[in-house]
């Protein structure tokens, strides 16, 4: 096994390497998807037929909150990334903690919001504008949900292995799906909320 | 105490929490659609790139050509999806 | 849901197939547990992480789905043999041009190309297997039972029948009310997940696992027909993701994305799909030009004429083939602007696939041929593949296109570059690669035989389509009359059909003679060829590679023979860590599988539960702490002694 001192722990073998720039290259299958979500979205926006438009239904102060939790959470995720790279245990955890509470908190609106939707008449099923709404955010809500299943079983394996390779490499990888999912509600919020509400 | 806060990380977040207010300010102030818009996606792709250089790294290996050109290739798929279709389904009739 | 729902019923076919399913499903078992074969099974190949056997799995079973598909076409062509045929009534008709044509290029095609670049990319480029072989194992048992889900549909539920583009609104709820077209949305999910990894996989492997001194432009033609494929498949599986996820919601869940009401719009379906499906295109063939282009290099005992030009068209194929999608449907209505666009980049497609046709013909120039089986396929690849590319700029003019779209002069084009193309190049690249999985060659002469019953088939089959679609026959007609005139092309094409279906047969036959009968093969370079595949023994040890081949050019088993570069430097063997086998990317399958079936049935609970499931083996992988084994020195030494009978 080839090992390079050099580099930040999660690089050092050339199997953890690999892993990250593979979960590059799924990052830009993930921009693919996204991208084409987006093009379905902005081509059915205003084909509301007898439902709702976003102007009617969207809320500003979830999504300003929204906004906030995911900013923030991703920044606090780069912390706790910093925070391992000068091998400081516990600060990490609890980066990284804080960064799951915030995605929770972020779901937790999203559904609030989904739920509010659903009581005002707006469905999956009400028009396309709705069906497209609902599936770009709910594929990104199930992003964010996976993102905190994962988070917390890598979370259990930096507190009872400390940092190695392996937990250190997958800390990283996670650390760039989280980032990557702040980038795409950064798209959301502009282009389905703030076009939507201009 | 301050190592744990590096300066790259903390600007990021400063002006990504500032591009989002600029974005909810076209919602705010009455701009035209088209202005609006314009702002929309400058303020996006900053705040994109922040994310990918600031705190995910992007270049920091020796990978890092491979990697912005497998960005820019699923830039390039993504957007002529996005645009190649608009352009298909609503502005070619 | 009644019992006679879920079991497609009234078919005296479909109960012959009913019965012959459980009769071999039952022989396998029997023979299994008489032979004590669950144990070799189990551990050999349904945990394997090798990338040899993951390559002779996803082959193996793209000949089956190959004949499974290859049947529906028999069917289909004797449907048509005459006019006013009673054989297959218009729904059974529909079914199988559906099933046809998504196994041909979903379940055949596709892993038939994959299959061959697990097997041998990492043995060109000198490396021990692919990036992430778990991963890998994970991405066949998508596939497979993807597959699996898709073909039950024939027995429980009901095939899909709005064609292979399952174009709306016939594909909806409205007008496809049976579950057929959930199958088709769910199989194709979980099938093509498995691709979107292999992408992921390939990539890694070509740029990151090659051996000390192979450069990029170093790498044989295959490896970089293989690394192009990967970039298409990883941007544009996704896209097709979204389109079949979309379709589930639609259909399952009451979305409104593609319906007539409420602000739906039927057409982006095929737009979505198209995003895809052109792309995929070139995921089929580009393996196949790079097959090509390594045996015709090798057949002639010449480097390959104009390998950068080679690659750089493979380059400006993978962009353009993403932004030509629209002339799949031309004649929905759209304005000057787009049509004009897309006949212009769909045109100017032809010019580095034309560079590729004046290297191949260079490479043959002035060289010593010779003509082996897969020689033959390359050989008569170029002329038949150019007839399916010029009829390809025809129908890529839009104002044509008008004449020909959705007629049989259409279905005889894509068929002329997908058979040529694709499928002589992954026969010829099956027969050129089969010694040095097996160690033997397939029998030349059975292979011959094979070779023009396939050819001279394959052209009585679909020349005549181009003149009945000239005529005015449209595809997917399940009968005719006799007045149209349309009967004696379409009896010469169904001769045809069944001299290819023939061909095929002695290709089976082929494989079974020469297991039993060919001469073992002794040097592992049974053609005399040129690149590091070729200097490893037959059949290839588990770690590929006693020690780490040195490449110092392009072609470097030819440079080793003809100049006498050493490949392999002297001293000891050193430990090889391997990867250790593992059941659980077989058992999620078995469990995506399930979540597809129930989804199908709309049975939410089971669903849920299943869904639970993958949640549960992707954690279970997470928490895993596998490092592997060692192969030690002696091993090495010992194994390699047996192969070769002496030491590197």
């Amino acid at each position: 096994m080839k090992i390079n001192d050099s580099l930040p722990l999660e690089y050092r073998t050339e199997e953890n390497s690999n892993k990250i720039f593979g979960f590059w290259l799924f990052l830009g299958a993930e921009i693919a998807l996204f991208s084409t979500l987006f093009a379905v979205y902005l081509t059915l926006w205003n084909r509301t037929g007898s439902g709702p438009t976003g102007k009617e239904l969207f809320e500003l102060n979830g999504v300003i909150w929204e906004t906030f939790l995911l900013l923030t959470s991703s920044f606090t995720c780069g912390l706790g990334i910093h925070a391992m790279r000068l091998n400081l245990k516990k600060p990490m955890i609890v980066f990284f903690v804080i960064t799951l509470l915030m995605g929770l908190g972020f779901l937790g609106i999203e559904i609030t919001e989904f739920v509010n939707y659903v009581h005002e008449g707006a469905t999956l099923q009400t028009s396309a504008f709705l069906s497209s709404l609902f599936v770009l955010l709910g594929t990104h809500g199930l992003h964010v949900t996976m993102g905190i299943l994962w988070g917390a079983g890598i979370l259990i394996q930096v507190g009872r292995q400390g940092f190695t390779d392996e937990t250190a490499n997958k800390s990283f990888i996670f650390s760039l799906y989280w980032h990557f999912l702040d980038v795409v509600w950064i798209f959301i919020f502009s282009f389905v909320y703030m076009k939507g509400l201009m | 105490m301050a190592r744990l806060f590096p300066i790259r990380h903390v600007i990021g977040y400063i002006f990504s929490l500032i591009l989002s207010v600029v974005g909810l300010g076209v919602v705010f102030w009455d701009f035209n659609p088209t202005a609006g818009l314009w702002i929309l996606i400058v303020c996006a792709l900053i705040q994109a790139s922040l994310q990918l250089v600031l705190f995910m790294h992007i270049g920091e290996t020796d990978n890092k050509k491979t990697l912005y050109f497998n960005i820019a290739y699923a830039l390039f798929v993504g957007l002529v999806t996005i645009f190649g279709t608009l352009f298909t389904m609503l502005w070619g009739w | 849901m009644k019992w006679d729902e879920f079991f497609v019923t009234g078919e005296p076919m479909i109960y012959a197939a009913m019965v012959s399913i459980v009769v071999v499903s039952l022989a396998i078992l029997i023979g299994l547990t008489y032979f004590k074969k669950w144990g070799y099974l189990w551990r050999e190949w349904l945990t394997t992480v090798d990338h040899k056997r993951i390559g002779v799995m996803y082959i193996l079973a793209a000949l089956i789905m190959l004949f499974r598909g290859g049947i529906d076409a028999l069917l289909m062509r004797t449907q048509l043999a005459a006019p006013e045929m009673k054989f297959l009534d218009a729904q059974h008709y529909n079914e199988i041009f559906t099933t046809h044509g998504v196994i041909m290029i979903l379940f055949m095609a596709m892993p038939f190309v994959i299959g061959l670049m697990n097997v041998v990319v990492p043995l060109q480029i000198g490396a021990r297997d692919v990036a992430f072989p778990r991963l890998n194992a994970v991405s066949f048992w998508m596939f497979f039972f993807g597959a699996m889900l898709f073909n039950i549909s024939f027995v429980i539920g009901g095939s899909p029948d709005a064609g292979w583009t399952a174009y709306f609104p016939l594909a909806s709820l409205e007008f496809s009310p049976t579950v057929g077209n959930n199958f088709y949305s769910l199989a194709l999910q979980i099938s093509g997940i498995g691709t979107l990894m292999t992408g992921v996989n390939f990539i890694v492997t070509i740029l990151k696992m090659r051996a000390p001194g192979m450069k990029l432009m170093r790498m044989p033609m295959f490896t970089w027909s293989v690394l192009i494929t990967n970039v298409i498949i990883l941007f544009a599986f996704p896209v097709l993701t979204v389109a079949l996820a979309l379709m589930m919601f639609d259909r399952i869940f009451g979305s409104q994305f593609f319906t007539m009401a409420n602000g739906g719009m039927d057409m982006l379906w095929a737009n979505l799909f198209w995003v895809w499906g052109h792309p995929e295109v070139y995921i089929v063939i580009l393996p196949a030009f790079g097959i090509f282009s390594d045996i015709i290099s090798t057949f002639s005992k010449k480097n390959l004429y104009g390998y950068k030009s080679m690659v750089a068209s493979m380059v400006v194929i993978s962009l353009l083939s993403f932004i030509v999608w629209a002339h799949h449907f031309y004649t929905m209505g759209a304005g000057v602007m787009v049509n004009g666009f897309f006949s212009i980049t769909t045109m100017a497609i032809a010019v580095p696939t034309g560079v590729k046709i004046f290297n191949w013909l260079f490479t043959l120039q002035k060289g010593k041929i010779s003509f082996t089986t897969p020689m033959l396929y390359a050989m008569a690849f170029i002329p038949i593949f150019t007839i399916g590319g010029v009829t390809g700029v025809m129908l890529a003019m839009a104002s044509a296109d008008y004449q020909y779209h959705n007629t049989m002069f259409l279905v005889a084009h894509f068929h002329y570059v997908l058979i040529p193309g694709t499928v002589f190049g992954v026969l010829a690249g099956m027969y050129f690669w089969f010694p040095k999985i097996f160690g033997f060659r397939l029998n030349e002469k059975l292979g011959k035989t094979a070779f023009w019953l396939i050819v001279v088939g394959f052209n009585t089959a679909f020349l005549p389509l181009f003149f009945l679609g000239l005529s005015g026959m449209t595809r997917r007609m399940y009968t005719y009359s006799a007045d149209t005139g349309f009967g004696p092309l379409n009896m010469v094409a169904t001769i045809g059909a069944f001299i290819l279906a023939i061909g095929f047969v002695v290709l089976c036959y082929n494989f079974y003679w020469s297991f039993r009968y060919s001469p073992r093969d002794e040097n592992g370079d049974p053609w005399d060829a040129r690149t590091l595949e070729w200097s490893t023994p037959s059949p290839v040890p588990v770690y590929n590679f006693a020690k780490v081949p040195n490449v110092k050019s392009m072609d470097a088993l030819w440079e080793a023979k003809v100049n006498g570069v050493p490949l392999y430097e002297e001293g000891p063997y050193e430990p090889i860590h391997m990867p250790n086998n593992s059941g659980q990317p077989f058992i999620l399958g078995v469990i995506m599988f399930f979540l597809g079936f129930f989804l199908v049935f709309s049975w939410f609970i089971p669903a849920i539960i299943a869904g639970i499931g993958v949640v549960v083996m992707l954690a279970l992988r997470s928490f895993e702490r596998d490092h592997g084994y060692h192969i030690s020195p002696e091993e090495i030494a010992a194994t390699e002694q047996k192969l070769r009978g002496d030491s590197v």
